[in-house]
């Protein structure tokens, strides 16, 4: 449930009046209007990038960048409705050509794998788990890794998964359902469990 | 329909994203097959501990220094527009005063070449007077002419003026009226 409450929290659905009246106001060169606006939407953006780009820097790197992009094409962005697509969106290419910029490395770890052979009985620790499902998340390719954090981590429907990254629903719903089964296939060779 | 063909479904339906008339057909599956049911549960739990894995919060110092950053780069962005402004119309004052200097005067380095065929190559002015004259109408008088320019075409000048660059070099054609 906790992380459900995150994710209600990370991703203001629509706009409000009042942050349609801030876009209008930033439209008009008001910088304290943008930050209102950047205020209620830099948490959606920042833990986005963060979960698709895996580290803190890349993604204040490419928060950045959107946030510059969306104080240049305000006039392109409906005040309503599809903002947060529209910023998810971009988010998602920010990052993809961040990405395509730097190295990808999947951070597979012998150690880890060679203690879990030793002692396959052991219950893994609450840390061991998350850095396997972390790990499990960076062997994703871009396309899939975008889509299990736009779907399963910030709760949007395969439908405005689908709009905020230019693509069919029947691709959505493929991507992602491949990707679950390769991250849960990961989880269970590295735990050594078998069906 | 084996096992196989159901695992995308049951990924979907793991996640809840299966539609409801297909989520029938696989439960009734599921019902019979223990296999698709362990896969299900693992499926499930890998769900769960993905959202565990990304469901700690980011701290408040990273918000406020994307923040900041975002504001230096539209603080900068701002003044180049005036800047801009002030630095091209001193490039212009300076390119303006440039102009001036390099007009030629009678102490700068100019030569008076003789221009090459190629540069000089001037229609024949005489022609139109040629043919006026010769066909000039009885009833009219020709218009009287200056003797000098009647006899002498008028060539045009052409003076090549040698800057300091080297690279640039200015050819000011103009008509010679006779000196």
């Amino acid at each position: 449930m906790t992380a459900l409450a995150f994710l209600a929290m990370a991703a203001p659905r629509g706009g409000s009046e009042a942050c349609a009246r801030a876009i209008e106001a930033a439209r008009a060169g008001d910088l304290a209007a943008f930050e209102t606006v950047m205020r209620q939407y830099e948490r959606m953006v920042l833990v986005t990038a963060l979960r698709l780009l895996g580290n803190v820097e890349d993604a204040q790197d490419a928060s950045q960048e959107v946030f510059l992009r969306l104080y240049r094409n305000l006039n392109k962005v409906e005040a309503a409705g599809n903002f947060s697509g529209w910023l998810y969106r971009v988010t998602v290419n920010v990052c993809h050509d961040m990405g395509r910029k730097r190295t990808v490395s999947v951070p597979m770890e012998d150690g880890g794998m060679a203690s879990a052979a030793d002692d396959p009985q052991a219950s893994a620790t609450g840390a061991e788990r998350q850095r396997v499902l972390r790990m499990s998340l960076r062997m994703l390719s871009e396309k899939e890794r975008a889509v299990v954090v736009l779907r399963d981590l910030e709760g949007l429907s395969t439908e405005e998964v689908a709009r905020a990254l230019g693509s069919s629903e029947a691709t959505v719903r493929s991507q992602i359902s491949k990707a679950r089964v390769k991250m849960r296939d990961f989880v269970e060779r590295y735990f050594r469990r078998r069906v | 329909m084996n096992c196989g063909d159901w695992e995308e479904r049951i990924a979907l339906y793991a996640g809840g994203d299966l539609r409801p008339e297909e989520a029938a057909g696989l439960e009734r599956h599921l019902a019979e097959c223990a296999g698709c049911q362990l896969l299900l549960s693992g499926l499930r739990e890998s769900l769960r501990l993905l959202r565990e894995a990304h469901a700690e919060p980011v701290e408040e110092a990273h918000f406020t220094a994307v923040r900041a950053r975002v504001f230096a780069e539209l603080e900068r962005g701002r003044w180049p527009l005036w800047r801009q402004v002030w630095v091209y119309g001193l490039a212009a004052a300076a390119m303006a005063l440039l102009l001036l200097a390099v007009r030629p005067k009678a102490h700068n380095r100019i030569a008076v070449v003789t221009p090459a065929p190629v540069l000089t190559a001037a229609p024949a002015p005489p022609q139109p007077q040629t043919v006026r004259q010769s066909v000039a109408p009885r009833h009219r008088k020709p218009r009287p002419k200056p003797a000098a320019e009647a006899e002498r075409p008028a060539e045009p000048l052409v003076v090549k003026l040698l800057t300091d660059d080297p690279n640039v070099v200015i050819y000011w054609i103009t008509e010679s009226k006779g000196d």
